[in-house]
């Protein structure tokens, strides 16, 4: 399979240890990635505030990259996924629209016809890949390890933008993916909820108050290491975990890693490779816990 | 005891309106209301509202407007009453425009109006397909922003009766439990109509006719209360009205052999020239008259839309297509939707004059409740939400001046506690199994079984004695929620208490009118009959019994001509 | 077909709850969730306690929980919420108390609204005839003068679960149908008193709100819409007009995101407190290594990114 990948800021930044651990597990599910070097910043639903066309168009012009090569996209974001989704859908659905947005476009000589499909990951694995395939991939199953999803809004809502009515199933993915390598997907209330990044620097209170209520309610059900889909969301759950522990007046040390890290590990990549010593909870207790 | 100078008995249009009057002349004002201001049922009149305002390229003049209304009340209207409709509607909207109402504009930025049923120019100003909302959620900004006291979901058991003058209500906080008798000078009723007597009906479930009764009960006579809507256009599933803006816009009616059968003189009540847009009553009996000769659709009329344009629906019919989508499962751009004539409005109501005085000192009422009368014997669209501005601005001010004429009488103690009584005698009762929402399904049913589109007098007498009957398993019901806080068990069994007193009155009113007029249709009357029934009925309770007298129609300048559209 | 619902039930009056309750009833397949409520309070608990009336998503009454998440219970279908689970699951509304079974109390909801001067505030003579305002301008506040005020988007607001003095999606909806109405005449009072804390720029983006609301009115976007014109009207003194600055300035400039400037000007260079707050997140990534390049260079494209930035920010 073959797909024109967008990277996104974040794993080139504060988050290299997810772009590592994405290309060791492509490698492994035969999985041939074309990198969009020249793409922009989605805008981060960002952008769009201020100004919608120009975060379309910035999508747009992504979007005719792929289309040239004649691949659809891999992102590795939910945020990168839910602003894509959203731009393709309002660049799909309103020709006039589309048209202009390709009047800019045509600056550098590109058009897009309407015809890339955008898909995170997690996604792909699932409906392109098939778990029935990931299985035989399994050499280091997550046996006994609890393992709590969380998923990040933009991969979740508004379900319209996100062909939940052809995948209606995709709020269950992770857990999916869990389960078929090994371990035990731990359900909690705060899966589906907002990470806090997005107000950090606004509502700083709030926002570690979100994470820490999350990681907190996913260690009370008994999780062993939380998994994200999102860069975004790993760096509130992850980078500012003191912080809201320190808020929360509790300790909280939840491992939260990466999607492809928790594939990576039970394919039997070695941890370091999959940048699973980058973390600033540290995850050997997590990959202690997992038979060697 | 709180006391008020105005006491307003309901927060729709009406009441808010009315509110807003008495306060903005030195009234100490307060309403109350059942449910939240923005909960009142005007939010469902989403076609518009009615006025006549010349302009370039808009003909009109109010004496139309007036003189399509007399018409479309079979002459039974009130022409006094229409005439100031007519004539203040334009400042109504114009103030409404004021407060803040998005309404549609014509290219130039001024008020754009649509075309209604019944109506000989486009005079209906609109909020998409949501102008009840659209008003009714202005109309709480200023209650707000006058700072209007809300007695907010607070239920009125009763009015406080002082030698025969109404000098305020008693009230049950339905958080608390706790009842209240709330003083005033003057008690406008805002309270609405009465829908939820019949089974099914367009109407929410709060529309169970509290204020009729409740005047009723206190001695006031209520006027034409046979005169109840059928809506030519409501789904067969569950009731819910699609507005005439439909066909306001263009749609059509069409039969099982896909003709537009208001144009067929093979139908009594064919429209040749309004064809959709006649009046209410003449659509709902030609549909009628379709489905029961086998020309209907599985029971039902065909409402087609899909010439409109999508552009347009979604622009101006959105809310009908997420009605049609949601609860019928058609969506109006691709198909025709199914939709049968179904229980709306209450024309008739607690008689009142043109400044909404009753006939009990110190009891004023406007809207739905009230009959003054404007609508007669049908109402055209696009009136009721005029009737509430117009005439509940005219109640505020005169119950305003009226109690700034009196002082604030002494009312005993023992109101609270008679009522208190009243109420836990009813929680006390052994318990049965009959509950209440068996009675009042029974009473709905028998209403839009033998109350409805066609009439006759052996249908009527069984319905009323349907309903003695139902009055007596009602007596004997029981409350099974004996708690405090939000007894909806309680508040339903009050509720039903008053329907069957107005179902009592639409019977006995249409047992007395024996001739057709208006949404009155006998078939054992066929004919209009001017010459003996020109003129309103009044039913007043008199020892426990509705009694009936009559009253002349008040015609100023238009006289009774045969009605053809 | 016979249905399975489950109620979480609650009395304060008697202290019984909250606990849930299971019910069987009989519908059929047209039929919405209220129906089945209905049902099970007219005929098999009279004492369940929920507030509804028009049947026709209209008056907001019966907002609540459906499976977890915020709608109507009048317009949400008993096979959809059955699409998914053998059971219905219905509580009350979030973000608020319960009263009684599904009545939760509404007064926190009405004083957020209060807060927003929800009412049309002309400025200058009032002329005798209607404002006359462009068509367009009206057409697009359709969509917030859609709202019911049901709540079912504070119900579900991720923000208020943390902080109250948020003024949540219903009152800032309803603040843009004043501050998008050209017949207002503070508009720029609106929008200063709203970006302050606890408005416009505490809203984190979660799309809860866009999700649950049945009439589609999107809160959050018109929240969007209010910063976009905060910042118009100059109402840039803040972390969040910052944040978004920066972001446009460093796509504009490189094509992707300077994650490191991106708080730092997000803060302001003058907030030192903040800044200095930053030091010990910026070390724990340092030691871990994953701090962002050093030096944010220009992706490859750059330019061509510019150049697009230019030709729509002229606009």
């Amino acid at each position: 399979m073959k797909y024109a990948w967008y990277p996104g800021c974040v794993s080139q930044g504060a988050c290299p240890e997810l772009f590592k651990a994405t290309l060791a597990v492509a490698d492994k599910l035969e999985i041939e990635l074309v990198e969009l070097k020249e793409a922009a910043c989605t805008g981060a639903g960002i952008l769009s505030e201020r100004n919608p066309e120009l975060s379309d168009t910035l999508n747009a012009r992504t979007f005719a990259m792929a289309e040239k090569l004649g691949l659809p996209i891999m992102t590795i974001c939910s945020t990168c996924q839910g602003v894509m989704s959203q731009a393709n859908f309002k660049l799909r659905n309103d020709p006039d629209y589309l048209a202009k947005v390709n009047e800019t476009l045509a600056l550098e000589g590109l058009e897009y016809k309407g015809t890339t499909k955008v898909s995170h990951l997690l996604w792909i694995i699932v409906e392109d890949i098939g778990l029935d395939k990931v299985e035989p991939l399994v050499t280091r199953p997550l046996t006994g390890v609890k393992i709590a999803p969380f998923y990040g809004c933009y991969i979740l809502r508004p379900t319209m933008f996100l062909d939940f009515e052809g995948h209606p199933e995709r709020d269950t993915y992770i857990e999916q993916i869990t389960t078929t390598l090994g371990g035990i997907a731990v359900d909690y209330s705060g899966k589906t909820r907002c990470c806090g990044f997005p107000i950090l620097t606004m509502n700083e209170k709030a926002s570690y108050a979100m994470s820490g209520d999350h990681l907190i309610e996913a260690k009370e059900e008994g999780a062993d290491v939380m998994v994200t889909p999102c860069p975004l969301c790993h760096l509130n759950l992850d980078a500012a975990q003191p912080k809201a522990a320190r808020q929360k007046k509790v300790q909280i040390g939840l491992p939260v890693i990466h999607l492809p890290q928790m594939l990576g590990l039970s394919f039997g990549i070695p941890p370091k490779k999959l940048g699973l010593n980058r973390h600033i909870v540290n995850t050997k207790s997590f990959v202690a816990k997992v038979p060697a | 005891m709180p006391q008020h100078d105005v006491l307003v008995i309901g927060a729709g249009l009406a009441g808010m309106r009315a509110a807003i009057e008495a306060h903005r002349h030195g009234a100490n004002v307060a309403v109350v209301s059942k449910v939240h201001p923005v909960r009142s049922h005007s939010n469902a009149a989403q076609g518009g509202i009615n006025a006549a305002m010349p302009e370039e390229g808009r003909e009109d003049d109010w004496e139309s407007h007036a003189f399509d209304t007399v018409k479309g009340s079979d002459y039974l209207g009130d022409q006094d009453a229409i005439e100031i409709m007519a004539r203040e509607a334009p400042s109504d909207i114009i103030e409404l425009e004021h407060m803040g109402v998005i309404f549609n504009r014509d290219e130039r930025g001024r008020l754009g109006a649509r075309s209604f049923g019944g109506a000989s120019f486009a005079r209906t100003f609109f909020v998409a397909d949501i102008t009840g909302q659209a008003i009714l959620h202005v109309m709480y900004e200023q209650l707000m922003k006058a700072g209007i006291f809300v007695y907010e979901e607070w239920f009125v058991t009763s009015l406080i009766m002082l030698d025969g003058v109404c000098r305020g209500a008693v009230a049950m906080d339905m958080l608390s439990g706790r009842i209240e008798p709330i003083q005033a000078k003057a008690v406008i009723m805002a309270s609405g109509g009465l829908g939820r007597v019949y089974e099914p009906s367009t109407n929410a479930m709060i529309c169970t006719g509290d204020g009729i009764a409740l005047a009723y009960n206190a001695g006031a006579p209520l006027m034409d209360m046979e005169m109840v809507q059928y809506h030519p256009t409501t789904l067969p599933a569950n009731g819910a009205l699609l507005s005439e803006a439909a066909r306001g816009e263009g749609a059509y009616l069409i039969n099982n052999e896909g003709e537009r059968f208001m144009g067929n003189p093979r139908n009594p009540y064919y429209a040749p020239n309004k064809m959709e847009l006649a009046s209410r009553d003449v659509v709902s009996r030609a549909e009628r008259v379709e489905i029961d000769a086998g020309r209907g659709v599985d029971g039902a009329i065909l409402l087609d839309c899909r010439h409109l344009g999508k552009q347009k629906i979604l622009e101006r019919l959105s809310q009908i297509r997420e009605l049609g989508i949601q609860f019928a499962g058609v969506d109006i751009v691709e198909e025709p939707i199914r939709i049968v004539p179904g229980m709306h409005y209450q024309m008739g109501g607690i008689k009142t004059d043109v400044d909404g005085a009753t006939s009990i000192e110190g009891l004023y009422a406007a809207g739905e409740c009230a009959c003054i009368s404007l609508h007669g014997g049908n109402r055209l669209g696009a009136n009721s939400l005029l009737e509430t501005v117009v005439f509940g601005r005219r109640a505020g001010l005169n119950a305003g001046q009226y109690a700034s004429s009196v002082t604030q009488p002494v009312i005993s103690n023992a109101v609270k506690s008679d009522e208190e009584n009243r109420i836990q005698s009813i929680l006390n009762r052994d318990p049965t199994s009959d509950p209440p929402a068996a009675i009042r399904l029974a009473m709905g049913q028998s209403m839009h079984n033998n109350v409805a589109v066609f009439r006759y007098e052996g249908g009527l007498k069984r319905s009323r004695e349907d309903i003695a009957q139902l009055k007596e398993r009602y007596a004997q019901a029981s409350i099974s929620d004996k708690g405090k806080v939000f007894n909806y068990n309680l508040i339903s069994y009050l509720e039903l208490g008053f329907m069957l007193d107005c179902a009592e009155t639409i019977v006995a009113g249409a047992i007395e009118r024996k001739e057709s007029r208006g949404a009155h249709t006998r078939t054992d009357y066929p004919e209009r009959d001017d010459e003996n029934w020109l003129r309103h009925t009044l039913v007043t309770l008199k020892d426990g019994e509705p009694r009936m007298d009559f009253l002349p129609v008040t015609i100023t300048r238009w006289q009774p001509q045969a009605r053809t559209y | 077909m016979e249905v399975a619902v489950k109620i979480k039930r609650f009395n304060r009056e008697s202290g019984s709850g909250p606990y849930y309750e299971d019910f069987k009833v009989e519908c059929d397949e047209h039929e919405m969730v209220l129906d089945a409520l209905i049902k099970i309070r007219e005929y098999q608990d009279q004492s369940l306690a929920l507030r509804c009336s028009c049947r026709s998503a209209i008056c907001g009454s019966c907002a609540m929980r459906v499976n977890g998440h915020a709608g109507l219970a009048c317009n949400t279908k008993i096979t959809d919420a059955l699409a998914r689970s053998d059971t219905i699951v219905v509580e009350p509304a979030g973000n608020t108390t319960v009263v009684k079974d599904l009545v939760v109390d509404a007064k926190p909801f009405w004083e957020k609204i209060g807060k927003v001067q929800p009412w049309l505030s002309p400025v200058g003579p009032t002329p005798d005839h209607e404002y006359i305002v462009d068509n367009a301008d009206m057409l697009a506040l359709n969509q917030v003068m859609g709202c019911i005020m049901c709540g079912a988007c504070v119900s579900d607001c991720t923000v208020l679960e943390v902080d109250k003095r948020f003024l949540g999606p219903a009152a800032l909806a309803k603040a843009l149908r004043f501050a998008g109405d050209p017949r207002d005449g503070i508009q720029a009072e609106r929008l200063q008193t709203l970006g302050q804390p606890g408005g416009i720029w505490d809203c984190t983006h979660c799309f809860e709100c866009v999700q649950v609301c049945p009439k589609g009115v999107a809160p959050m976007d018109q929240i969007l819409e209010l910063r976009r014109k905060a910042v118009e009207q100059g109402f840039v003194n803040n972390n969040g007009a910052r944040h978004a600055e920066s972001l446009a300035n460093s796509v504009k400039r490189s094509s992707w995101l300077d994650e490191k400037r991106l708080i730092v000007e997000s803060y302001g260079f003058r907030n030192v407190g903040a800044l200095l707050g930053l030091i010990p997140t910026a070390l724990r990534s340092l030691l871990a290594r994953k701090m962002p390049p050093l030096f944010h260079h220009k992706r490859p494209g750059a330019d061509k990114v510019k150049r697009i930035f230019e030709k729509l920010e002229s606009k």
